[in-house]
């Protein structure tokens, strides 16, 4: 039998180059993501091991992104931990708290190549997938253990296809299909799972609609989300990291998956869709929602911060005003993403039609800072959990959704599906 | 640490399906340096009165996809500050599991435990054998016992003792 992508990118990393589905393997780590959680967590563990130089200072990025910049005395001395670690080990990729989210910078600064096993300490380091590698996010010990030797252990995982065909019809994005998906799967329909896309929608997906999809794949439970090389991804490698070499990594036709599903969106069309709490996998067609009021509208995350999402809403609030009081918050999902859309007029136009525009950060997504919910409060978000309490007061609620939807829902201040406006 | 894996003797609070780790400490206290402080939230959502009634080997028992969501270990560590002696679910989310094990704290997979132990029950987990005991019923419940690997990870008490030992 073959080998599915996951199985051949760990098997490029262990010492006898094999790796099948069941087994547990020792695999080669070529970069660790490490944020908040290196000064809070990881450092005590490091005290207790005895460790004195992490393993290779260039295969180590280090991000403060989830509290950015400091929301308290707390985040203030993990944040600056985090400085003096990078400034003693010599690290060389480090993102300060100007920078961004972590799954968008570290792309932007080239550090994700194809065939690469990338690890982050955060659930949705499954991001990286888009871009044909394997990710997958762990905690503060084996991220410790990564900074002393470079290596981890990994069962290797069993692999769930899923083929994609057809088009996204206007104002329908990938974050629709990614909650259709999950929700056929349960919140651990892919438990211990990679779960490998393909197909023509997948292929012509943009790197910013593919990294949506990969990043979402943990929310049923999938260990990591490769996804075969497209042509974005070769344009986003030569503007991003144009002297690294990197082999595209294909699997075998033969290879075996647990299952096999097919999303044909000719044959059932894609309708915008909407999760209510308390899960991500709860979504439903966006009719079935419609009119519930809502006080806070949010767009930005790891999940759908991108430029392509700031341009999807601006487009419906151009010349519009948001609904009297609902509060939209805009957090672009890095440095670099907020200066495109100030250079190409984005962040004007969300202004005037009344959003707040706030620094690139995990902030309101984890109920840290910038758009904290209070009791009773609803909030229909960009962002991929709603969980209760995620964002705020126990008390509060999610609606998850794409860009567009939250931006249509912000207009008429009750959750409105976005092809209506 | 390192715990007695053949007998945990403790009182049961019995938890349903898909409990995530926002649900076990919200993303709020994760900036909390202490975690004797940050375990004072330990499932302050679904279970408010549990950091005040919590007793020293207490278990847990869930339903499937324990430890979703999230990639912190601060979900298992609260629950090991909390003094629960171990998990017993009838499936765990895979970080979760992994974290689990590395900080030492038992975990077991019994098929439909959640309706079998009441909340309040007293009940015993074997590690070694993969079964817990409900004391009041005399139910012997078996499962599958953990992978061997797993099982030496929890006997050197977490993965850090362990790497230790092994470097020796």
């Amino acid at each position: 039998m073959g080998l599915t992508l996951a199985e051949k990118m760990l098997a490029s990393h262990t010492n006898d180059g094999k790796a099948r589905a069941g087994e547990i393997v020792q695999a080669r780590v070529d970069l660790l993501m490490v944020h908040e959680v290196l000064g809070s967590r990881i450092l005590p563990i490091l005290d207790e091991m005895g460790f004195k130089k992490v393993w290779n200072p260039n295969r180590v990025l280090v991000v403060n992104d989830h509290w950015a910049p400091a929301s308290d005395i707390n985040s203030a001395e993990i944040h600056r931990r985090n400085r003096n670690f990078v400034k003693e080990q010599g690290i060389t990729n480090f993102c300060d708290v100007d920078c961004g989210i972590s799954h968008q910078v570290l792309p932007e600064k080239g550090l994700v190549v194809p065939g690469a096993t990338i690890i982050g300490s955060d659930s949705h380091s499954t991001t990286y997938g888009a871009f044909n590698a394997f990710s997958t996010g762990l905690a503060a010990t084996d991220s410790a253990l990564i900074l002393a030797t470079g290596e981890c252990w990994f069962r290797v995982p069993e692999s769930l296809r899923i083929k994609v065909s057809g088009e996204l019809a206007d104002r329908v994005m990938s974050k629709d299909l990614i909650l259709n998906i999950i929700n056929e799967l349960g919140p651990d329909g892919a438990n211990y799972q990679s779960m490998e896309f393909d197909g023509p929608t997948i292929d012509a997906m943009s790197v910013s609609e593919r990294m949506t999809m990969c990043n979402m794949a943990v929310e049923a439970g999938a260990k990591c989300a490769p996804m075969p090389l497209n042509q974005d991804v070769k344009f986003w490698m030569e503007d991003h990291a144009p002297r690294k070499k990197w082999k595209e990594v294909k699997s075998d036709d033969d290879a075996e998956y647990v299952e096999s599903l097919h999303f044909n969106l000719d044959m059932e069309p894609l309708e915008p869709t909407v999760a209510p709490p308390d899960l991500p996998t709860n979504g439903k067609p966006v009719a079935e929602v419609a009119g519930v009021p809502i006080d806070q509208a949010f767009i930005g995350s790891c999940t759908n911060g991108r430029i392509g999402d700031l341009l999807v809403a601006a487009e419906i609030l151009k010349g519009k005003k948001v609904h009297e009081g609902v509060r939209l918050i805009i957090t672009p999902a890095s440095k670099g993403t907020y200066m495109e859309a100030l250079e190409r007029g984005i962040i004007k136009i969300l202004m005037e039609a009344g959003g707040i525009v706030t620094n690139s950060t995990c902030g309101a997504c984890v109920g840290g800072h910038l758009g904290v919910l209070g009791a009773g409060e609803v909030c229909i978000s960009s962002t991929n959990r709603n969980f209760r309490g995620r964002m705020g007061h126990h008390d509060s609620r999610i609606y998850l959704a794409s860009p567009a939807t939250v931006a249509a829902s912000a207009l008429k201040g009750v959750i409105t599906d976005p092809r209506s406006v | 640490m390192s715990p007695k894996l053949h007998s945990i003797t403790g009182r049961a609070w019995v938890f349903g399906s898909n409990i995530n780790t926002d649900q076990i400490i919200q993303g709020q206290y994760l900036t909390l340096l202490d975690y004797k402080e940050m375990a004072k939230h330990t499932f302050e959502v679904p279970r408010p009165v549990f950091a005040s009634k919590v007793k020293k080997n207490d278990i847990i028992i869930a339903g499937s996809n324990f430890g979703g969501g999230s990639s912190r270990e601060e979900a298992p560590k609260v629950l090991v500050y909390s003094g629960i002696g171990a998990v017993v679910a009838e499936s765990f989310a895979r970080i979760f599991y992994r974290n689990s094990i590395n900080i030492g704290l038992p975990l077991l997979i019994i098929p439909n435990i959640s309706k079998l132990v009441k909340d309040g029950d007293t009940v015993t987990v074997n590690l070694l054998e993969g079964t817990l005991t409900i004391k009041e019923r005399g139910d012997v419940i078996h499962g599958k016992p953990l992978p061997e690997r797993m099982l030496e990870i929890l006997k050197a008490g977490g993965a850090v003792p362990w790497f230790k030992k092994r470097k020796k």
